[in-house]
């Protein structure tokens, strides 16, 4: 394909689906922009520690992938930035895009950490659940791409202060070796003319609140099942050791609630598709940490159909001592010492009984993510009664506007191996889209 | 009370600081060694990094090279199991690593050889890995292939080592290693691994005798007995392997001295 | 010759990252007693234009035919300093780098002295190697702008329909005499009571399409060649055609167990969910009474697998007739209703409340099969139930075709324990095989439903226009290379490499190709002749830096 033929596509999110669909199209010779909210690219599998089936190390396998998108030479990250309008064109669109400031220069941050150290204000980590805390300057995750420093402009005491016209702290500035820090950044509003766009905005998790039985974040013990994620990585709030919130020990017995806000009709309706076994692979992880560990998973029905899921659940059962307890649980209590108290049916005997465990975890369920009707919307694209990315058996990564096609878990909660397939699927089928122009 | 004075100890470069080799492979260790350092996990300094593609690009003779040269520690890390870039290249590291640990127990250096698993992500685990690495050798002292005077006999033995896994017979019998215990050899007989470690360990133990015998002979042509004498074993032993070097054609008799043959190496 | 060696070192001070630490002027001056070495130069930051630029005038300047940076992590800018020297005229692997910032200076902040001397060792490790680089070429390989695709089921006339319809040559193969594959014995899809024929119809612009051609009542007969240059061979009944491609997609697909042996299967009373289908397309339904039994040899010690779409399709069979004889009395005896996913859930809850009645039955007891009645143990009410049926339903998994061994031999692709196709990785890379060229898709490789079936071949021609859209292939430089004078074609290193990247050639040698190389080593280290060079990470190199290590003292 020569260079003035040169189709381009965007891409809209940053994670696995959208970096796949990316690096597909690049390789065949594509221009893609890659439109990703936050400061760095990895989305959902950065946060995690380990994958299932084979429990390979996440951020290993992604870390090649993310490189390769960095040095795409048909690739362009357009990192901190969303989508805001969008125009029809005889042949494409025309997006209307904003780009956050990130105030750190992009070809001069080094990444050598200096204003981190000199940062006085501490902010809760939304990478790490809450779980810890950063700098108001800060690398969104340490094998982030691109590997360059972002100021959060609501809490840098210099940036809340510049508007009441006070020149307060301003120290990250005045250590930088490499003058990279500009106060004065502006957001900025840019179009960008496009051939093809993929939505891969990915999902979000369930947020249990509202579901008082259950005492999320009454209950320091009760958690949900990314914050254990971040737990036990290495590279997480703990350093991947398992412990209680509420006083920092070590619990001897975890349990795992399943189908937390999902196939319920008070919640959500649809069944979440990983947590049977995600759960499972937090099971053994904790095992693997601690071999007197023991866990519980309380679920409705084992979903385990993809490829390896049973063997794994086996596996957990025989030799993780995995116990799989069939029944929902009615309700949480906790006793003098924080100790969930979890009630339930027992439905292979039908008894009514209680467990007392150190920790709790929620498997909650994938939800459309925060933006993602907004962005729907924006961009005339039809959203089935989840608000997830309607699409139809017959062609799976097809939205309602043609030209616009869908990857990932924007289309419905997705593992990964599924949202790699969706993101090559939607590669193929927005190039077969392409092409069809120059016939 | 009696006042004991003692002299205050000099600097801390009279103390032993080991020198160690680590062999890291790109994908995993190399980038975990890098988080370590974007992290800022401290570590000692004795460390020094080739870096590889794969673990399994580890051949023994390199280990070999560096202890003979007077390497104090060798650290070998590659990717957790299931996770090896290229597949199973680790698994290959793992058995060549098991070989040459079992020629080394005959001259206890086997300590100071390790092989570990370290992800790209397990920054703080590297740098535990390579301080207690570093520490247990430190508490080892400096290799005895360090010293200025060597024991002769001890250069002998790893030259000796050397030469065993330089030679083509160890290499085919690891190389087949994992295809015949796991797959099956070319008549799909599937042998099992414990009966292959122990003909592998026959084929050690048989090759680490006659490459020392041939050293020796290098040295100075000499009778079954002299040489028996040398590497204190028995004659009847060293007699056999004898013949088999001699069959090999690598060695054959120069004279009679008295009753007793003086061989040489041809 | 040794004369014409001229290594430069750069020594980055990397603002005070490196600097602070390391004395870079000492290791600087110290650069310049090493052998080769005619030029040294320290920087503030080596990646910054300035100090690109300055790379760019040493090498004018001095002749420089080596270059070694002394800096962070080549993980991140290997590629850009390769580029500057491939700039200047010099070969991109005559480049060395050497790490003295995340595993040095950022490392051993406590003890400066001690950080300097590992530098200074580092870069006369690195300067001993690089004195032994060779210059090399990423490797070319033409590559025809065609794919061969095993199957014509709904995976693989997927795939075929979007490489076609950007041009490219397509070749479907089916053994069957007509495409389709299972989809043709449906009489309606789930969810929406799809009619199976409209999915089908991607047949009719595939027939039309001048780029595809079909051979159906055909077998493979041989394969050759690797990616870019596969040779094939078919035979369709007497004839044997041979072409070449580029690419090829298996796409073989998978059967219905037939459960001979289990629940008194016997294909008339007794029957599996595909005859049930096959029984309401052809008109011969008309029972009243039916139970189905899930997970029919499937997630047992035989088949430790779920077979992901039986829950489903029992439930559609159920529905449908519940709808059309709403008097019938359906029973789905079940271990576990597996229905992951959007809609799933609430086709569930549907056709509960449409009456058909789900019941769980434990692993360990299962339902007993009589001439007129069905035997479980139900465990809430905790006795023995009977049912009377006049149809019992076995809902089997999808299990692989017994040729799926031959072909994977004649491909030199694995199989997994139960016969379906292996993947290079099961998340990362889960439509292509480890071996360049080749790719899978469909429920050849596990039991997959229609939407996820289509994916996987539309996914499967993604990875197949990554490679075609070009018209050539090619590999880093760093590969390996077997010296012919010492080999003795013991075919060690052919058994071990697991990109099957080692071969016969027509001469009988055995031969590394390129192509297929990774660069990973593992068959040198066992080679008995020493016989395989590893480009870039040969013997020699590494001893070298092993050596300039063990001088320094």
């Amino acid at each position: 394909m020569s260079s003035e033929n040169t189709k381009n596509v965007m891409i809209i999110g940053g994670g696995i689906a959208g970096i796949q669909s990316s690096l597909d199209l690049g390789d065949m010779g594509f221009h893609v922009d890659l439109i990703e909210q936050e400061p760095c690219i990895g989305g959902r599998m950065a946060q995690l520690d380990k994958t299932l089936p084979t429990n390979d190390c996440s951020i290993c396998i992604l870390a090649p992938k993310l490189s390769d998108c960095f040095r795409h030479p048909n690739i362009k990250i357009h990192s901190m930035t969303k989508v805001e309008g969008i125009a029809k064109k005889d042949r494409g669109f025309s997006v209307s895009l904003k780009r956050q400031a990130r105030f750190v220069k992009e070809d001069l941050c080094i990444n050598c950490g200096m204003c981190v150290a000199k940062c006085p204000t501490k902010v809760l980590d939304s990478f790490d659940m809450k779980m810890r805390k950063r700098k108001a300057i800060y690398l969104y995750y340490l094998q982030g791409v691109p590997a360059v420093m972002a100021i959060d402009k609501v809490n840098c005491l210099h940036l809340k202060n510049l508007e009441k016209n006070k020149n307060v702290c301003g120290l990250c500035q005045q250590v930088c070796p490499k003058d990279a820090i500009d106060f004065t950044e502006k957001d900025t509003i840019y179009d960008l003319e496009t051939d093809a766009i993929i939505m891969a905005n990915g999902s979000n998790q369930y947020d249990p609140t509202p579901l008082y039985a259950y005492g999320y974040k009454k209950y320091k013990n009760v958690i949900t099942s990314l914050e254990y994620e971040r737990m036990i990585s290495a590279s997480g709030p703990t350093q991947g050791h398992i412990k209680r919130l509420s006083d920092n020990v070590h619990p001897n017995n975890i349990a795992f609630i399943q189908c937390v806000g999902s196939r319920d009709e008070h919640t959500n309706p649809y069944c979440s598709s990983i947590c049977c076994t995600y759960s499972t692979k937090h099971a053994i992880l904790s095992r693997e940490h601690d071999e007197n560990l023991q866990s519980y998973i309380f679920y409705i029905d084992l979903r385990a159909g993809g490829k390896g899921f049973q063997k794994y659940i086996n596996r957990a059962k025989n030799e993780y001592g995995v116990k799989y307890i069939r029944g929902k649980v009615a309700e949480i209590k906790i006793d003098e010492d924080e100790n969930p108290i979890l009630f339930y049916e027992d439905l292979d005997t039908f008894e009514v009984s209680s467990k007392k465990v150190g920790l709790v975890i929620l498997a909650c369920a994938m939800i459309p993510s925060k933006g993602s009707e907004k962005l729907a919307k924006t961009l005339g694209v039809e959203l089935d009664r989840f608000n997830f990315v309607k699409s139809s058996i017959d062609s799976p990564v097809k939205t309602n506007v043609p030209g616009i096609f869908a990857a990932g878990s924007v289309l419905g909660p997705m593992d990964i191996p599924h949202s790699v397939i969706n993101a090559s699927g939607a590669a193929a089928i927005t190039a077969e889209y392409l092409s069809k122009g120059e016939k | 009370m009696n006042e004991v004075i003692t002299e205050e100890k000099s600097e801390s470069d009279t103390q032993f600081e080991p020198k160690i080799l680590g062999f890291l492979c790109n994908w995993c260790s190399y980038a975990g060694a890098d988080l370590a350092g974007v992290s800022r996990n401290q570590y000692p300094s004795n460390i020094r990094v080739v870096r590889l593609m794969c673990s399994g690009r580890v051949d023994p003779v390199f280990v070999m090279d560096a202890l003979i040269k007077g390497v104090d520690g060798v650290l070998i890390l590659g990717c957790h199991f299931g996770d090896c870039h290229y597949g199973d290249g680790n698994y290959e590291a793992n058995i060549n690593y098991e070989m040459l640990n079992l020629l080394l127990k005959n001259v206890n250096i086997d300590n100071r050889v390790e092989i570990n698993w370290v992800s790209a992500a397990e920054g703080t685990y590297f740098a535990k890995i390579v301080t207690d690495f570093t520490d247990k050798i430190r508490s080892l002292g400096p290799s005895p292939m360090a010293k200025i005077n060597t024991p002769k006999d001890l250069l002998l033995k790893m030259k000796a080592i050397k030469q065993v896994v330089y030679d083509p017979r160890v290499r085919k019998l690891v190389g087949r290693e994992r295809k015949i215990t796991e797959s099956g050899n070319v008549y799909n007989e599937k042998i099992d691994k414990g009966d292959f470690i122990l003909l592998l360990k026959d084929a050690l133990n048989a090759e680490y005798i006659r490459n020392q015998i041939l050293l020796h002979l290098n040295e100075e042509p000499g009778s079954v007995k002299v040489v028996s004498e040398k590497m204190k074993m028995d004659t009847t032993t060293i007699f056999e392997h004898f013949l088999v070097l001699q069959q090999r054609g690598i060695i054959d008799v120069l004279e009679i001295k008295g009753f007793s043959p003086i061989y040489t190496v041809i | 010759m040794d004369d014409d060696i001229r290594i430069g070192i750069f020594v980055c001070h990397c603002g005070t990252n490196i600097g602070g630490i390391v004395d870079v002027p000492a290791v600087t001056e110290y650069a310049k007693s090493l052998p080769h070495v005619v030029f040294t130069q320290r920087n503030l930051y080596t990646c910054s234009e300035t100090g690109l630029n300055a790379i760019k005038n040493g090498i004018k300047d001095n002749n420089l035919n080596r270059v070694v940076v002394a800096a962070c992590t080549p993980r991140t800018h290997e590629p850009l300093f390769r580029g500057i020297c491939s700039e200047m005229g010099v070969n991109p692997y005559f480049f060395e780098f050497v790490n003295i910032r995340e595993q040095c200076a950022w490392v051993h902040q406590k003890d400066k002295k001690k950080a300097t001397e590992k530098a200074k060792d580092l870069i006369r490790m690195g300067a001993a190697r690089a004195a032994l680089l060779e210059a090399l070429d990423k490797y070319q390989i033409d590559v025809k702008p065609s794919t061969l695709i095993i199957g014509g089921g709904i995976s693989g006339m997927s795939a075929a329909q979007v490489l076609a319809n950007q041009g490219y040559e397509t070749i479907i193969i089916e053994n069957d005499t007509e495409l389709g594959g299972q989809l043709r014995f449906h009489y309606s899809l789930y969810p929406g009571e799809l009619d199976p024929q409209k999915v089908l119809s991607i047949k009719d612009g595939l027939l039309k399409n001048p780029k595809v051609k079909i051979y159906t009542s055909s077998k493979i007969k041989n394969i050759d060649g690797y990616v870019g240059n596969f040779d094939i061979t078919i035979q369709k009944g007497e004839e044997e055609i041979k072409f070449t491609v580029g690419t090829i997609i298996v796409a073989t697909g998978a059967d219905v167990l037939k459960p001979v042996g289990l629940y008194n299967y016997d294909g008339k009373k007794v029957i599996t969910q595909k005859e049930l289908e096959q029984l309401i397309k052809s008109g011969g339904f008309n029972h009243k009474k039916i139970v189905m039994i899930q997970c029919v040899g499937s997630r047992n010690k035989e088949r430790p697998y779920c077979s992901s779409i039986c829950c489903m399709t029992a439930m559609k069979n159920a529905r449908y007739i519940k709808k059309k004889y709403p008097d019938s009395e359906i029973v789905i005896l079940n271990r576990d209703i597996y229905t992951s996913g959007t809609y799933q859930e609430t086709y569930y809850r549907e056709a509960r409340e449409m009456g058909i009645i789900f019941t769980r039955y434990n692993k360990l007891k299962p339902p007993q099969v009589g001439k007129d009645t069905v035997t479980y143990y139900n465990e809430s009410l905790k006795e023995n139930i009977e049912l009377n049926y006049d149809l019992v339903v076995l809902s089997t998994p999808l299990v692989s075709y017994s040729e799926s061994e031959e072909l994977s031999k004649m491909l030199k692709v694995p199989l997994d324990e139960f016969g379906f196709f292996l993947e290079a990785h099961v998340k990362l890379r889960p439509v292509d095989f480890a071996t360049d060229g080749i790719f899978v898709c469909g429920t050849c490789k596990w039991p997959a439903n229609v939407p996820e079936s289509i994916s996987q071949g539309y996914a499967a021609a993604s990875r197949v226009t990554r490679i075609i859209s070009k018209s050539s292939f090619s590999v880093e430089g760093s590969t390996a290379w077997i010296d012919q004078d010492k080999c003795i074609a013991c075919e060690v290193c052919l058994k071990k490499c697991s990109y099957g990247a080692i071969a016969r050639d027509e001469e009988d040698r055995v031969v590394v190709r390129t192509v297929l190389c990774k660069g990973c080593g593992a068959c040198s280290t066992t080679c008995p002749e020493h016989a395989i060079h590893i480009r870039h990470f040969t013997d020699d190199q590494i001893e070298s830096e092993i050596t300039a290590l063990m001088e320094g003292d």
